[in-house]
């Protein structure tokens, strides 16, 4: 081994495929070694086609951006790039973007041509890594698609018909009565005109023409029109190409079908979920909503290929959990009167972390003012069981440990849950630290505000304590990450001896535990990871560096954790096989534990130094 | 005299006109059995090329110098044992190599007024004249600059470690003098960057 140059051998020696090489590989590598500081400067320096080289990180974040100018991936350390055009001979394609700069090494080709040669596992490693690029790249190009659509399936309006003989005001009454901006004028079923809300404007009011006129003086003969087949892309380009907001769709037979504006359009560009949550918001039945929540796992199938960010999903859900809860409560306030005073309904765990998914459960409670009559505690028991029950029917199970505004320990007066947990603050039990960790994250979903935020205030002031705080520590510590000495993965074993990683107790929890107990001594009042994270970055608790290493953990492992429940192996939820991953996901996959490692011993080093 | 001295004078004026982003550095670290040139010995001279804001590992050198009396530093810090010191090399000859590189490329060094005291020391008793270019401290850099930021400057804030961590650079646990001298080099790259900012940076700017 070289140990010459000591610091730059052990980094490369942690990375793959340097890990599963012989040392002489790696001290082939650093002793061939060109080390930059890349900059947004002076990149173009070194990202030259005629000179292609393979670029190591060691420190910095940089984006890797294609020739559409979209993200490919986000590279940091002990990321490569650069190999596409070593193994291929071709131009290089892509460009970064500089987030950070940073110490990146470089390699030549002759250098990586001679490693390729001679380490086999070397040239398997980035030949994948290329097919992967390759794969996710075409990946996307598939996705982009909606303009691909057809113009039927986005078409959710009947049409709205007048004869040309119809008067004005009819038009105008008959546009009001459905809710239109634009009324088609056929005569036989055949289409001949149209005329728009901004037809009755400039053609009718700016020119005092008498409403009793007929429509067809007024509307725009022989419009422009699509056929229920063509694609969205098409009816885009022509509401374009002519400045026109609205467009009749019709069938093979010229019959009117529908009207297309570019508000719809412009909506399908949106996802879907926002229109989902949108629809809840106005549903005005159970039986609705239930209608509505049935095609959440549908939605979430078609969606997850969709975003770049898939940990978005967690968000998604939870609003859409959000607005079936806040839309049960108007419903039973429909149903059995308004609330006889304030209340605030709250979520806990991970619904209040906005990292909900398909399989979690419910955790909701209400905070209620302190003495209530027995009469209005009734209203609010049957307000509780009412939700939780209809959650269940929405396909929302119900809590295994009854953390749920049915059960009665979690429908309390703001004395009542401040002396819980103030409880658990003084006396921190194992299991107190179990009920800690669910009902420190909380979120207000609907009622009063000020109810809340009074509570808040309490909870912040009791749970100011060095001892809880060291407490949280020493039980956060307790939880082993799966990565041992040399960097090797820790498995388990199920029943079926499958091996496995936990992702998420294993990981995410993990991180979810660090951050809520630095976000508790701060005082940041919020219960989302990436939020609390982002708050700590105006605090002195944690450097930025050790921020945003925990972000892009949190970030990568709730990817990962999603993919689990979405493509399932047969594993236990949330479980991931590190054979099946690539080596970019694996080698990712150790250095986020790794880093894990790192952030859960310095936590216990800050918060519990006295008591360990 | 008066002659050689004033065109030495107009060479390095002109020298401190040009690109610094352009330039050969040569980034030299000693390791120390003490403090003082006068009584104590260079352990060992590491040193890397920049070119054109390139660090080239092909072209490191780390040599440990036979001649070396006494060890007096725990071979635990600087890492050398008195058997290393027997598969080095006569120190004449690693000051020969060395100086070498003095004509085309500028010395760099943090906290040169130590490392630079050694090698003058060294070159004089080995009768070596040798006639740098320039000479730049990553250590008076960061000074200047904190200086301007209007910062208050305290004893350890300009410690290689403390000044890497500024400009955010990977932490090195190891003290050895090529890890050093890598050090030094990284922390130029960096400094040179943020003091440049895409802009043209002069020498000048650097002394």
């Amino acid at each position: 081994m070289n140990h010459e140059q000591q610091e730059v051998a052990q980094f490369v020696l942690a990375q793959t495929p340097f890990s599963h090489l012989d040392n002489s590989a790696t001290d082939y590598f650093v002793k061939r070694l060109d080390v930059i500081y890349l900059t947004r400067e002076n990149q173009t320096q070194w990202l030259q086609s005629e000179s292609p080289k393979l670029f190591l990180i060691r420190s910095g974040l940089y984006d890797l951006v294609d020739a559409k100018g979209d993200v490919i991936t986000r590279l940091a350390q002990g990321d490569y790039f650069g190999f596409p055009s070593l193994l291929t001979g071709e131009a290089i394609q892509n460009h970064l973007a500089v987030q950070k700069e940073g110490i990146v090494y470089m390699l030549n080709q002759d250098a990586f041509d001679y490693l390729r040669r001679e380490y086999k596992a070397f040239e398997q490693y980035f030949v994948r890594a290329h097919a992967n690029r390759l794969l996710s790249s075409h990946y996307k190009s598939q996705n982009d698609s909606w303009s691909e659509r057809k113009i039927s399936e986005l078409m959710s309006r009947k049409a709205v018909t007048l004869s040309p003989d119809a008067s004005i005001r009819q038009a105008a009454k008959k546009m009001k009565e459905h809710g239109v901006s634009s009324i088609m004028v056929t005569e036989f079923e055949r289409l001949v005109g149209v005329v728009t809300d901004r037809d009755l404007r400039n053609r009718v009011l700016a020119d005092e023409i008498d409403p009793k006129h007929a429509i067809q003086t007024i509307m725009s003969a022989k419009p422009k029109f699509i056929f229920e087949n063509n694609r969205v892309f098409s009816a885009l380009h022509l509401m374009l190409k002519h400045n026109i907001h609205h467009l009749p769709v019709l069938d093979e037979h010229h019959k009117a079908l529908g009207m297309i504006t570019s508000t719809d359009l412009l909506r399908q560009q949106k996802s879907d979920p926002v229109q989902l949550i949108g629809r809840i918001y106005k549903a005005h039945s159970v039986a609705d909503l239930k209608r509505y929540a049935a095609e959440v796992p549908k939605l979430l199938r078609s969606f997850s290929h969709n975003i770049d960010d898939i940990s978005l999903i967690g968000k998604l859900l939870s609003g859409l959990t959000d607005a079936l809860t806040s839309r049960l409560i108007y419903l039973f306030q429909e149903e059995y009167g308004a609330a006889p005073t304030s209340f605030s309904f709250i979520c806990f765990g991970s619904q209040a972390r906005e990292e909900q998914t398909l399989h979690s459960d419910q955790d909701n409670g209400l905070l209620l003012p302190d003495d209530l009559s027995e009469q209005h505690q009734d209203y609010y028991r049957r307000m509780g069981e009412f939700v939780c029950e209809q959650l269940v029917e929405c396909g929302i199970k119900r809590c295994p440990g009854n953390i749920m505004a049915s059960s009665e320990l979690c429908r309390m007066s703001i004395s009542d849950w401040c002396e819980k947990f103030f409880t658990w603050i003084k006396s921190p039990t194992p299991q107190a630290m179990l009920n800690c960790k669910i009902f420190f994250d909380l979120r207000f979903i609907e009622g009063s505000t000020a109810l809340y935020t009074a509570f808040c205030e309490q909870l912040t002031r009791i749970s100011h304590n060095e001892l809880f705080y060291a407490a949280m520590a020493t039980d956060i510590k307790s939880n082993s990450v799966p990565i041992g000495l040399f960097n090797q993965f820790k498995l388990e074993k199920d029943a079926k001896q499958h091996k496995y990683i936990d992702l998420k107790k294993r990981g995410v929890v993990i991180i979810n535990d660090i951050v809520r107990l630095y976000a508790l001594k701060a005082g940041i009042r919020r219960a989302n990871t990436q939020e609390r994270l982002d708050a700590l970055l105006k605090h002195s608790l944690l450097s930025n560096h050790d921020v945003y290493n925990l972000k892009d953990c949190w970030r990568f492992l709730t990817q990962l954790r999603l993919r689990t429940q979405i493509n399932e192996e047969g594993l236990p939820s949330n479980c991931i096989n590190p054979d099946k991953l690539n080596s970019l996901e694996r080698h990712q996959l150790k250095e986020a534990f790794y880093l894990l490692k790192l952030a859960q011993q310095a936590a216990a080093f800050k918060f519990a130094r006295g008591s360990l | 005299m008066v002659k050689r001295w004033l065109s030495r004078y107009f060479a390095r004026k002109q020298l401190l006109a040009q690109n610094a982003l352009v330039q050969r550095y040569i980034v030299i670290d000693l390791e120390l059995t003490g403090l003082d040139p006068k009584q104590h010995e260079i352990v060992s001279i590491a040193w890397l090329l920049i070119d054109n804001q390139c660090i080239k590992l092909s072209q490191a050198q780390h040599t440990i110098n036979k001649d070396v009396q006494r060890l007096e530093q725990s071979p635990v810090y600087h890492g050398i044992s008195l058997q290393d010191v027997a598969t080095g090399q006569k120190l004449a000859a690693i000051l020969a190599a060395l100086s070498a590189h003095f004509s085309d490329a500028i010395l760099v060094f943090h906290n040169a007024t130590l490392d630079w005291g050694f090698l003058k020391q060294a070159f004089q008793t080995h009768g070596i004249t040798i006639q740098p270019k320039l000479i730049l401290d990553t250590f008076h850099i960061e000074k200047k600059r904190l200086h301007h930021q209007g910062h208050e400057i305290g004893l350890d804030d300009l410690t290689l470690g403390a000044c890497r961590a500024r400009y955010e650079l990977p932490y090195y646990s190891t003290h050895h003098a090529l890890t050093d001298a890598m050090a030094t080099a990284e922390l130029l790259l960096a400094q040179c960057h943020q003091i440049s900012r895409g802009k043209e940076l002069k020498l000048a700017a650097l002394v």
